[in-house]
């Protein structure tokens, strides 16, 4: 592609895994307004992406668009291929189904079903999968142990979820979209609704679920970018200004318009 | 200059005053009518009105009538919450900003005030009219019928709440379900019904306070019984159509046993009220 | 990775599900469809069953049904003048009282009233919305209609009307054109038109009320406090500021009052007197349509039950435009509102 001459070469010297989302060429539109233009990147497989970007850009726009949740809404429209492992999901034909199975995702404020914990986890992979009791607890305590909050919350997987903090119900989010064992995590400004603490903890997960998942992170804190991605895209009023190797970004950007933002100067 | 100010002052006081004395006057009213509901209720309280039914006239109670209003709420509410809440569930989750449902929202709202007695005659149309034809007029008017008339008028009443309420859900709670690649159906059954649970508890209680004292549409459904009776094909007594006959029956035992049920209609309707503005608060509550 | 171990025969699994859930999500949206169209068509069968019902009448008498006054089961002769006459005037009386007394609720309990003040009053006050209209038949037959045989009827008759009890008219009575008429009256009896007007303002003030209140709360603050600083009194903040921003709201809150006080039978019922007769006075016992109905459709047979059914007819015609008004005017609001 010849258009990809944004990202290319320089990311693809330095990749050591394949991609695992190829996206290309793609338009967003919704009501008519052309939100995002022209975006082509390769999002590499268990690394963690970053995409920043002053707000309004359209960097949460790109990441829903990853698992088409967009879909729910009328009058929005996706043009242009996104490959997951080789296969466009933008396609017609691909299974929404086989999507959100693959591509899990966490959203800005924490939302815990009305439901116990354990139900909390238990209901996608109930979808998805028949499993004894014995097998579905084994795999929620998993999930629990992989986001790091079964010690907390072990002994009182009956309660509403409801009645756990806002960190822990973050947590308690991200436990819930891995244990439908995804390949790809979306986490969409996870830690904007919460204290600094937690906020450490969740950074800290994400840096030992990169080893398993391919983490895409829209983060309007640059810090937190900088601490947590192998990656970082920066976008700017709908397109894909610049997508490097995160301390290229952060120490030698090399458009105009990235360095001023990440140097503090607008946005 | 200061002619003017103290012109202005003068208005704005008179005016707030009057403001006042307008919110005096409304709650005067309200007392007014609970005390005299109070004073002649309890004083017409007595064990015979639970026990003896009104065949007895003034030696009688009211036992049929309540029982009979029991089977009348309870069918119509039977009947009206299930399509009220999925209809209101197809306005906030299916239709919302479509053109047929906010025309449907819209005429909800005028359901909801329509005039009562026009429903009643719409169902004696529908249901007592083809039952008496069918059974060649030996079953005419019914509990069931009444059930019938009441369930339209708790219908609009669930219809808005469940819509409302589940439009207070936050959206982000049906994007975490369908990435999760929940279908909507289970979604909405499972966890936003879920969530607006107590609000839609609301609404089907508040139906049921407004349809507990409805009288009109009850005259020429349920029409009414002197004797107890638990079929609902058979004519059925209710309280609020007891007590319309009592009232304008002559006599003073009658009016006595018309204040006891007017009271434990009111008393019923404002228990109602109470528990559904204690469900909703604790909705509030467990959201935040 | 579990989902890796076979590739195909998960994804078969898949694409059957995912068939099988759009089967299903589909299904459930016509059902819940279905459930919304009764709502339409509870209204339309409503309409179409009373215009069914009047078919008779409506045939029989044409368009003098609406202009005649006589209601005789004797001769078989109806007519909708007395009940629609009743209709409006009694729901012209509750406006007359109801509008003025909620607009001072509002704006008490919005911007007069101390804080703590607020929420108890309006859940009182929203407490006399909630009470069945029949109670409010019960007090009104047998606690306001007396009272108001005793204490108010007389006043009227003698100060301002033209059959006074002691035959001397008054100056209002005998100068002021049309008012002697309105309450001149020789029945003995509470029962009256302005009786059933007044029981019935009571019963709306309160849905005025709230439905003003709401949208007086809804005026943004710095709009008020830009009038504010400017030096306005609390009174012209409300005239000149809150009122006109929410005046279609407002209009429409008193619009929906109308249509419950048009529609309302039991509260009227008892007090209006039945009388189907034409008289100026509104001291004078008259008719309602909701009324009319209550008393008579039971014994109805032939063509009194089709009158009956046609003036339900006009009733539910006439509510419904008003309604339709009244949501119009409520949603207008809301649009500026941006919701």
């Amino acid at each position: 592609m010849n258009d990809s001459a944004l990202a290319a070469p320089p990311v693809q010297a330095a990749a050591a895994t394949p991609p695992k989302l190829k996206v290309r060429d793609l338009n967003f539109y919704y009501d008519g307004f052309h939100a995002l233009k022209g975006i082509s990147m390769d999002v590499p497989e268990k690394q963690v992406t970053a995409i920043i970007g002053p707000s309004g850009c359209g960097k949460s726009t790109l990441l829903r668009i990853f698992n088409r949740i967009y879909a729910i809404y009328p009058k929005l429209e996706a043009r242009g291929s996104i490959e997951l492992d080789g296969e466009n999901i933008l396609a017609p034909g691909y299974s929404m189904n086989r999507l959100r199975s693959k591509v899990g995702m966490v959203f800005q404020k924490p939302v815990p079903f009305p439901m116990t914990i354990f139900e909390n986890v238990a209901y996608g992979i109930r979808h998805h999968e028949r499993l004894s009791r014995s097998e579905m607890e084994a795999r929620v305590e998993q999930a629990l142990r992989s986001a790091a909050l079964w010690d907390e919350v072990k002994d009182k997987l009956k309660q509403n979820a409801l009645g756990l903090s806002g960190g822990q119900q973050q947590r308690l989010c991200i436990a819930r979209a891995i244990a439908l064992r995804p390949e790809v995590l979306l986490l969409d400004e996870p830690t904007s609704a919460l204290d600094p603490i937690a906020t450490g903890r969740i950074e800290q997960l994400v840096e030992e679920l990169k080893h398993e998942y391919t983490i895409v992170i829209v983060t309007h804190n640059m810090q937190q970018a900088a601490r947590c991605s192998d990656r970082t895209a920066f976008m700017y009023l709908g397109e894909l200004i610049e997508f490097d190797r995160t301390e290229q970004i952060f120490t030698k950007p090399g458009k105009k318009q990235t360095e001023d933002y990440i140097t503090g100067r607008f946005g | 200059m200061s002619a003017l100010y103290l012109r202005r002052r003068i208005a704005n006081w008179v005016a707030l005053a009057l403001s006042g004395l307008a919110t005096l006057l409304g709650l005067a009213f309200l007392v007014w009518i609970l005390w005299e509901t109070l004073r002649q209720g309890i004083a017409a309280l007595d064990l015979k009105l639970f026990t003896k039914i009104t065949a007895y006239g003034e030696d009688g109670g009211l036992a049929n009538a309540m029982v009979g209003s029991l089977i009348i709420d309870f069918i119509g509410i039977a009947i009206a919450t299930p399509i009220g809440v999925l209809a209101g569930t197809w306005l906030a989750e299916y239709a919302n900003r479509t053109r047929l449902g906010e025309a449907i929202r819209f005429l909800n709202d005028i359901l909801l005030s329509a005039p009562s007695i026009v429903l009643g005659l719409f169902v004696y149309t529908i249901v007592v009219l083809p039952i008496t034809s069918l059974t060649s007029g030996n079953t005419t008017f019914s509990g069931f019928a009444g059930g019938v008339a009441l369930a339209l008028i708790a219908l609009p009443v669930i219809v808005r709440t469940t819509d409302e309420m589940l439009r207070l859900v936050p959206s982000t709670l049906r994007e975490a379900a369908l990435s999760l690649g929940v279908p909507q159906w289970k979604l909405t059954c499972q966890i936003l019904v879920r969530a607006a649970r107590s609000g839609i508890i609301t609404g089907v209680l508040l139906a049921l306070a407004r349809i507990s004292g409805e009288t009109a549409p009850l005259l020429f459904t349920a029409f009414g019984n002197n004797y107890m009776t638990l079929n609902p094909l058979d004519k059925m007594a209710s309280l609020p159509q007891v007590i319309y006959q009592y009232a304008n029956d002559p006599g003073d035992a009658m009016h006595a046993l018309a204040w006891a049920g007017a009271f434990v209609v009111t008393m019923f309707v404002l228990l109602l009220s109470l528990a559904s503005r204690f469900v909703l608060s604790r909705n509030k509550v467990s959201h935040e | 990775m579990q989902a890796n171990d076979g590739v195909t025969a998960p994804g078969m699994i898949q694409e059957q599900r995912a068939r099988r859930d759009a089967r299903d999500d589909r299904l459930f949206g016509w059902l819940l469809k279905l459930c919304a169209l009764l709502v339409l068509a509870a209204l339309l069968g409503a309409a179409g069953a009373t215009l069914w019902g009047g078919r008779e009448a409506f045939g029989h008498f044409g368009l003098g049904f609406l202009a005649s006054s006589a209601w005789d089961p004797g001769s078989d002769t109806y007519g909708a003048l007395v009940p629609v006459y009743g209709t409006l005037v009694t729901s012209a009386i509750a406006l007359l009282i109801a509008v003025p007394v909620s607009f001072g609720v509002a704006v008490y309990l919005s911007e007069v009233a101390p804080r703590w003040l607020r929420t108890p009053v309006a859940s009182a006050i929203e407490l006399l919305a909630g009470i069945p209209s029949i109670i409010y038949g019960m007090w009104g037959l047998f606690v306001f209609a007396p009272f108001f045989a005793d204490h108010i009827k007389p006043w009227l008759t003698n100060y301002l009307g033209d059959k006074p009890d002691d035959g001397k008219l008054s100056w209002v009575a005998a100068h002021v054109p049309f008012v002697g008429k309105l309450f001149g009256s020789d029945s003995p009896f509470g029962a009256s038109v302005l009786a059933a007007g007044i029981v019935l303002a009571v019963m709306i003030i309160p849905f005025i009320s709230s439905v003003m209140r709401e949208v007086f709360q809804t005026v943004p603050t710095r709009l008020k406090e830009s009038a504010y600083a400017l030096g306005s009194s609390t009174w012209e903040v409300v005239w000149d500021i809150v009122l006109p921003y929410t005046r279609s709201a407002v209009i429409g809150g008193i619009f929906l009052g109308l249509g419950r006080a048009l529609g309302e039978t039991m509260a009227v019922t008892f007090v209006l007197g039945n009388a189907m007769q034409l008289s100026p006075s509104l001291l004078d016992p008259g008719a309602s349509i909701a009324s009319t109905i209550a008393n008579q459709f039971s014994e109805a047979a032939g063509m009194q039950k089709s009158a009956l059914m046609a003036l339900a007819f006009l009733l539910f015609v006439v509510t419904f435009i008003v309604l339709l008004i009244a949501r119009l005017m409520l949603r207008r609001l809301a649009h500026k509102e941006g919701r």
